[in-house]
């Protein structure tokens, strides 16, 4: 789990990575992260899924710097999913990215539990 | 004489406590709104200087009646906008600031000795250069320092706790700077309050009301003590530090809080003094930004409307009500003038101001005044007994109850205890989308142009920087040494990267 940029709101972040450990999943949780220190952390602890949490409205410019450093470190077996205030049209956008899944303000912990626990399966 | 829409007399207080008197449960003045309206202080920010210095004059056109700005985040962290991980936010949660010519910008044809200015300078690694720039910039422009009226947020729990980012200062030295920023004011600035403890974000991060309460006023009480022991007269000091509260959902407990505050507080200062004006609970208000909905967001013009009522029946001095559009997008103009009027049906239509604490004596709120006064006074011996407020959050204990609470409101939605409209009942009806706002497309190229421009004109920085990181190492108050700095056009990445370097980098304790 990780925020993007330089967003500030810590709060959805924590929660859902509290779910999704009370729900018996591993969680690392690493702050704020580039796209190159996702890339190193992603390498280090292989994961199956990245969630990425921003409310501040960078989310296009960020996790196309994400997804591309991804792509370019040759890593293209890891779920990444997005959460935080991303307003509809943007939500397409994220998906042509490669983004999984998209949880929007107000998405409920157990949708979400759900979601994450489906596409690591 | 006021009346009622009946015709019937209405007295400016009833009850046999005056409000204006010590403890001030009922109001820190007599007649409250009839002496004086609260300000109407609404809150702008987004892209560069000059497309937030139109929103600034579109609200104080509009009746505004003070300014009330909000920077990016890499502006608030003191991070330059050309640094790669702050390009992303440039101009998006706030204005984007770097040099001191982003503050003439910004209050281009605005009368500083007239206009009171709230800088959201939330993080004091940003808000002691904010308010350097601000008043080198001021001053250009023929004002004098000691006629400037305002604000700075500097809130070091905000950089600590509250809000996240990389890189963040310790506790100690957020803390520091905070009250480096207020000795300068307070000696400088005779018109400046120059820390607004931030209840308000608390709560938003998770608090109840309860912790909201102990954390200001542990906040606040740490403030004060730690300026008085730098050699400031306590009334000086009471008279400057102002709160910034949360109006949130539960209606009769949020009056209860502010009338409970005020009278705690009062109580606290009377040990430094006797003199009224020092043991006033002054604060400005916003509405709960994340009690708003995403789905059917006109509903979040209501849910606002019935928490600005809550502040001005609690006796608020200042208030923000938020856009519908908050649980999407920093406010469209459509939003912004709606909110704004919001706030003139409450003081011209509702009748509400025209007493003073008028649910004062109600067996409820009185209960719940009493009760909330209890609860927060234990949780503010459970801080004193860590060590205090600034020792509370280097040990993480203010991370973990935020996300202890943070992590039940969200449970109580899910499983149905608190329901709410559009999120988990009344669903049906087709979501709204709002029109979004957008800031503008070129915002991050006009103020890396910026940027550019003040490096080509500026002589050599590496003098007054030394001058700042020295003030750092020695324990001076750094604020000379920063306005030297902006003087000399140090940008506030620069200015942000000295203070990291001096006094620390810190790991937030959140997982």
């Amino acid at each position: 789990m990780a925020k993007l940029g330089m967003d500030a709101h810590w709060r959805g972040a924590i929660v859902v990575s509290n779910a999704l450990r009370d729900a018996g999943m591993e969680v690392v949780y690493l702050g704020h992260a580039t796209a190159d220190e996702l890339v190193g952390a992603v390498s280090q602890e292989d994961p199956i899924l990245v969630g990425l949490s921003t409310l501040s409205g960078n989310h296009l410019t960020e996790c196309e710097n994400v997804m591309k450093a991804f792509r370019n470190a040759g890593i293209d077996d890891v779920v990444v999913v997005v959460g935080g205030t991303i307003p509809k049209p943007d939500q397409e956008r994220l998906r042509e990215l490669g983004v999984a899944q998209i949880f929007g303000v107000g998405s409920p912990l157990t949708h979400i539990v759900s979601e994450i626990a489906e596409l690591t399966a | 004489m006021t009346y009622t829409s009946s015709g019937i007399p209405l007295p400016s207080h009833l009850g046999p406590e005056k409000p204006g008197e010590f403890p001030f449960t009922r109001g820190i003045r007599e007649r409250m709104y009839r002496e004086r309206p609260w300000t109407i202080r609404q809150l702008a920010g987004f892209g560069t200087a000059q497309d937030t210095n139109a929103r600034y004059r579109m609200l104080l056109d509009n009746g505004s009646t003070g300014i009330n700005g909000v920077f990016d985040y890499p502006s608030l962290r003191a991070f330059g906008s050309d640094e790669a991980r702050a390009r992303g936010d440039v101009g998006r949660g706030g204005v984007a600031v770097d040099v001191r010519d982003d503050f003439d910008d910004l209050f281009k044809g605005i009368p500083l000795d007239q206009v009171s200015v709230s800088l959201v300078s939330s993080q004091p690694i940003g808000a002691v250069a904010h308010l350097a720039m601000f008043v080198r910039s001021a001053e250009r422009q023929g004002f004098r320092r000691q006629s400037l009226a305002g604000t700075s947020q500097n809130d070091f729990l905000m950089e600590t706790a509250i809000t996240i980012a990389p890189e963040a200062l310790p506790p100690q030295g957020s803390f520091r700077l905070a009250c480096d920023l207020a000795d300068f004011a307070l000696r400088e600035l005779p018109r400046w309050n120059p820390v607004s403890v931030s209840g308000y974000n608390y709560r938003e991060a998770g608090a109840d009301a309860v912790l909201e309460m102990a954390l200001c006023l542990a906040h606040g009480q740490a403030i004060v003590t730690e300026l008085i022991r730098r050699g400031h007269a306590p009334e000086a000091v009471l008279q400057r530090v102002s709160f910034f509260l949360n109006a949130h959902n539960d209606f009769f407990e949020e009056v209860a809080k502010y009338r409970a505050l005020r009278r705690m507080w009062a109580r606290w200062a009377r040990q430094y003094t006797e003199d009224p004006r020092a043991q006033m609970f002054r604060y400005h208000v916003q509405t709960s930004g994340v009690t708003n909905a995403a789905r059917h967001v006109h509903v979040n013009i209501a849910r606002s409307a019935l928490q600005g009522l809550a502040a001005v029946c609690g006796g608020t001095q200042s208030l923000h009500i938020n856009g519908y559009d908050e649980a999407v997008c920093i406010p469209s103009e459509h939003a912004a003038m709606t909110a704004l009027r919001t706030q003139y049906v409450l003081l011209h239509e509702t009748g509400v101001a025209k007493t003073a604490d008028p649910l004062g004596g109600s067996h409820l709120v009185e209960y719940l005044t009493d009760e909330l006064e209890q609860r927060a006074a234990q949780t503010l011996q459970a801080i004193d007994a860590m060590g205090g407020i600034v020792s509370a959050t280097e040990q993480g204990w203010v991370h973990a109850e935020l996300a202890r609470t943070a992590f039940e409101d969200q449970r109580r939605i899910e499983d149905g205890t608190q329901l709410v409209v559009g999120v988990n009942t009344h669903l049906e009806g087709d979501d709204e989308q709002p029109a979004l706002f957008e800031i503008p497309d070129d915002t991050l190229d006009r103020q890396l142009a910026r940027l550019d421009m003040v490096r080509a004109r500026r002589g050599d920085t590496g003098h007054a920087i030394k001058e700042v990181a020295e003030a750092c190492r020695t324990g001076q108050n750094v604020m000379p040494a920063v306005l030297r700095a902006v003087d000399a056009d140090v940008t506030l990445g620069e200015l942000g990267r000295t203070f990291r370097d001096e006094l620390g980098r810190w790991e937030f304790p959140l997982w």
